[in-house]
């Protein structure tokens, strides 16, 4: 695996702010990628680089839309609320509806009877 | 999940064979458990978004005094929250307070996003009979899960990365390192490899502005920074710039 940016763990650690190459762990995302199957055999050494910048973009957004939420709600902090408005709101990020509703065990047992 | 609930941590101290203990097998069943663990030792089916649940099944595995990792460590299938926080102040207003949970949340929120793409990503490579998912298979799997408005920017960045290694291994020609011209071109192509001839000041800094390879990357293009920088970081006592030839 290519090892460009592989000092951007430290650089980010010892720096303020963006100055890093990729602002991720590389390995981690690399660790990721390999957890989400079972059958992921191989990596090439960029998908993790471009994984590190599309992660800020996701980041980015999903944090742009909760904050959204927030304001909408008169307020300054950004509760989990948010971010799970933010996540139902956004069509895009339905893989992500079990997740923000996690804690709620009977999240599957209310049958919302939508009769359309 | 069975793996985790069985081995208290009470256990551990009590340095007895714990047969007598409330649970139902003692010290004999420990291999036995653990080789229940080795044959499952899947880490895929330790994923669990419920944190607390990871954490009682690495410590729990801790305690049985057998150091096979084959639960994944909490902060091994994140990202460090750190990033993903600074990442997001990027974004919010200065005067934004973020709570804890959603920065978890958001935290847990990246690493199912990274799944997912994979996911979409490896099944492609299977169909093709490929075996490494490859940068453009992620694109790929991107713009296909909707992610469409981000393709073109990945691209963009994916080609600069591309052209900085090709440049890297050019400048590894030995003719370049002593040029002055290049302290500026170091910072913005990447690492110098013969470090020990960098002419600028004292080695770990010079290292670290070589090893700027963030020049070619930033978007603000605050070259200076890395020049600048040097002089900012406190930090670098532990840098090793060797590290890469070790």
């Amino acid at each position: 695996m290519r090892q460009a940016g592989r000092y951007s763990g430290m650089l980010c650690g010892g720096l303020s702010g963006r100055s890093g190459p990729h602002s991720l762990p590389l390995a981690r995302i690399k660790k990721i990628m390999k957890k989400s199957g079972d059958d992921v055999k191989m990596i090439s050494g960029e998908a993790p680089i471009v994984f590190s910048k599309a992660c800020e973009l996701f980041i980015e957004e999903l944090t742009q839309r909760s904050w959204m939420v927030t304001m909408q709600g008169k307020r300054r902090t950004l509760h989990k609320d948010d971010v799970a408005s933010a996540v139902i709101a956004t069509d895009i990020f339905d893989f992500l509806v079990n997740l923000v509703d996690n804690n709620s065990s009977n999240s599957m047992d209310n049958p919302e009877d939508i009769s359309s | 999940m069975e793996r985790g609930g069985r081995f208290p941590r009470y256990r551990r101290h009590a340095k007895q064979p714990a047969a007598s203990s409330s649970t139902s097998s003692g010290k004999v069943s420990i291999p036995t458990d653990m080789s229940f663990l080795q044959a499952n030792a899947n880490p895929s089916s330790t994923i669990s978004p419920n944190k607390a649940n990871v954490e009682s099944n690495s410590s729990t595995a801790a305690q049985a005094a057998h150091p096979q990792p084959v639960t994944v460590r909490e902060q091994d299938q994140y990202m460090p929250i750190a990033n993903v926080i600074r990442i997001m102040r990027r974004i919010l207003p200065a005067h934004a307070k973020i709570s804890d949970d959603a920065k978890e949340t958001i935290q847990e929120c990246v690493s199912e996003y990274i799944s997912f793409i994979t996911g979409e990503a490896n099944e492609r490579c299977q169909r093709e009979q490929r075996k490494t998912i490859t940068a453009e298979d992620v694109l790929w799997a991107m713009g296909k899960l909707g992610f469409d408005d981000y393709v073109e920017p990945l691209t963009v960045f994916l080609n600069r990365y591309r052209e900085t290694e090709n440049e890297r291994s050019y400048i590894r020609d030995p003719i370049l390192k002593r040029s002055s011209v290049g302290v500026v071109e170091y910072e913005s192509l990447g690492m110098p490899p013969y470090i020990p001839s960098y002419p600028r000041g004292p080695p770990p800094q010079g290292i670290f502005d070589g090893a700027m390879m963030g020049g070619y990357y930033k978007d603000t293009s605050d070259s200076a920074a890395g020049i600048g920088g040097s002089s900012d970081s406190n930090s670098l006592a532990n840098f090793d710039p060797f590290a890469q030839f070790k």
